[in-house]
């Protein structure tokens, strides 16, 4: 009976020995965190804002889970949904990464197929002016030359917007520098047409 | 007894089994926010208001989760449910983000959508008081840039931006506000009254001259884009004209498209095979009082020292389906310049002024332009 009981009390104490070493798997727990931060870097909060959202959802619930279990006796401390959180954050976030990734890509192609598109628009309208016949109408078409000016300068502002990777207003511009472009292009054609080979004077 | 425990032992579990059965959440609470979430996300406040959907999303996820895993999920009447009360909190205050962002982006929506309309109105007023004062007044990059500005905020507001939409929208307004006043600085001369006074006087004397001398005098005004010909100060007709593609301005160097504003005489005149436009008369522009003006503008460093004061000015022909503007002189139909060539001679005066009135297109326009300015 004696020995019994030595064996049940030793029985015991190897598990709350095992029970008390549970630790925090803290490399995990590291490895979350950093992949909802490359998340975020990915640009995850702007090109896949609900989905990260949630990982931050996540990351809080295992942080919450995390001093829930840091908080009661050592014996009794379970690590286990902890782990599981940290490893399906690390991987959902890993997700969200790639896709914010390509999105952003996307958007960035986009974007820059816009500004060529503006660029060949511009460089249109202005080689429409270069090559304007010499004649009395070089006035009007002379005018002109401020709007081009003005388009040309803001090119500058989309390449500034692609550089802020703010890809939405770069496309934005463009489309509207491609837009005015062409209507210029139209005008400059227009007035073209009523040109006839002149002498010029002096004014 | 033994009947008695066995029926106590079946109550037992088919309260126990009941009980068991309820689950911890109940499953409408959760629909119900996640519909929350799904309206949040449906009027892009992941977008539109990121750190509010954050605090609500995060919250959302991470009570999920803590329901998904935990384990204590099956509770005794008795026991109080701490997941339920976080989660109809978080329901309270998503329906609350919900309103409060909808709230918003109606505000937003309206006044980006009454401020879009306004820059439309005051663009277009623009452009259309720029056209009828004479196409391509050199208006600077502003107009171009409003317009761009303009066009962006439209496709902002198309994707449902608003509050970038009224950004963009507002930079075009102080795009074209510069404009406005840039445009009022060039032009202000057509709504002085004393500057008009004396563009008044010196086209009375034109016409008193031609009636001591009875001879032929012409008179231009600008913003009246007519030509009136007198003979012994009488008014014998008058003809519409276009000028520089700058012509309201007064003419002060080489290039600059403006027409001059002055008195000049027809130093020459060129018949049909001596100008390639038809019949000219040619102006003694620059006169004295243009030198005069235009040293100053070097002195002072208005214009380089390299430029040129101009040349060159006549009152031409052109037909009727040509050239809608000139590089600064006065162009007429050839019928009309046929007729205003055979009523004049070298020597003519030639008075050119900005307007006769005070009341002309360009003191309204200015005014509109300042009105528009001022509800903006």
């Amino acid at each position: 009976m004696k020995s019994m009981m030595h064996i049940v009390v030793f029985v015991v104490l190897i598990i709350l020995t095992a029970a008390g070493c549970a630790k925090p798997p803290s490399d995990k727990i590291e490895a979350a965190e950093e992949a909802v931060k490359n998340a975020r870097e990915k640009g995850a909060n702007v090109y896949a804002p609900e989905e990260y959202a949630k990982l931050e959802g996540k990351l809080t619930a295992l942080k919450q889970e995390l001093a829930e279990q840091e908080s009661k006796f050592a014996p009794f401390q379970d690590y286990g949904k902890v782990e599981e959180l940290a490893t399906s954050t690390a991987q959902e976030a890993a997700i969200v990464a790639s896709a914010a990734s390509q999105k952003k890509e996307e958007a960035k192609a986009a974007a820059l197929q816009a500004q060529q598109v503006a660029q060949e628009a511009v460089a249109s309208a202005r080689d429409l002016l270069v090559n304007a016949p010499v004649g009395k109408d070089r006035a009007a078409i002379a005018s002109i030359k401020s709007d081009i000016e003005a388009l040309t300068a803001s090119l500058a502002q989309v390449q500034a917007s692609l550089d802020k990777e703010d890809y939405q207003a770069a496309q934005a511009q463009a489309k509207a520098i491609d837009e005015k472009s062409r209507a210029i292009s139209a005008e400059i054609q227009e007035a073209m047409a009523k040109v006839k080979p002149r002498k010029r004077a002096l004014k | 007894m033994l009947r008695a425990v066995s029926i106590t032992i079946t109550i037992s579990l088919i309260c126990g089994s009941v009980i068991s059965c309820t689950p911890a959440v109940p499953p409408d609470l959760l629909t119900a926010i996640e519909d929350i979430d799904h309206q949040l996300i449906s009027i892009g406040a992941p977008h539109t208001a990121p750190d509010e959907y954050t605090a609500f999303a995060a919250r959302w996820a991470a009570l999920t989760v803590r329901v998904q895993t935990d384990d204590d999920l099956i509770r005794w009447p008795w026991e109080p449910n701490h997941f339920e009360d976080e989660l109809r909190r978080l329901l309270a205050e998503g329906t609350a983000t919900l309103a409060k962002i909808e709230e918003r982006h109606a505000l937003l929506r309206s006044s980006a959508e009454s401020m879009l309309a306004t820059l439309d109105d005051r663009l277009s007023t623009l452009s259309t008081h720029v056209s009828l004062l004479g196409n391509h007044i050199l208006l600077g990059k502003e107009v171009t840039q409003a317009d761009l500005l303009l066009k962006q905020a439209r496709s902002f507001f198309a994707q449902g931006d608003y509050a970038r939409s009224l950004s963009v929208a507002e930079q075009a307004a102080k795009t074209l506000n510069l404009q406005a006043e840039a445009l009022t600085q060039d032009l202000q001369r057509y709504a002085d009254s004393r500057q008009v006074a004396r563009w008044r006087l010196m086209v009375n004397q034109t016409i008193e001259w031609s009636r001591t001398h009875r001879s032929p005098a012409l008179i231009v005004s600008k913003v009246d884009r007519q030509l009136s010909l007198y003979e012994n100060g009488r008014k014998i007709s008058s003809y519409p004209v276009r000028l520089g593609y700058n012509g309201l301005k007064d003419k002060l160097v080489q290039g600059d498209g403006a027409t001059p504003e002055g008195r000049y005489r027809v130093t020459a005149m060129k018949g049909e095979r001596e100008t390639p436009f038809y019949r000219a008369l040619l102006l003694d522009y620059p006169n004295a009082e243009d030198q005069r003006r235009f040293l100053a503008a070097i002195r002072s460093g208005a214009i380089p020292q390299t430029a040129s004061i101009g040349g060159q000015i006549e009152i031409h022909g052109m037909d009727s389906t040509g050239a809608s503007q000139t590089l600064g002189c006065i162009m007429l139909d050839n019928q009309h310049m046929k007729t205003v060539f055979s009523r004049v001679t070298v020597g003519t005066p030639v008075t050119i002024v900005g307007a006769l009135t005070e009341r002309n297109h360009i003191a309204l326009a200015l005014t509109e332009l300042q009105k528009q300015r001022d509800a903006g």
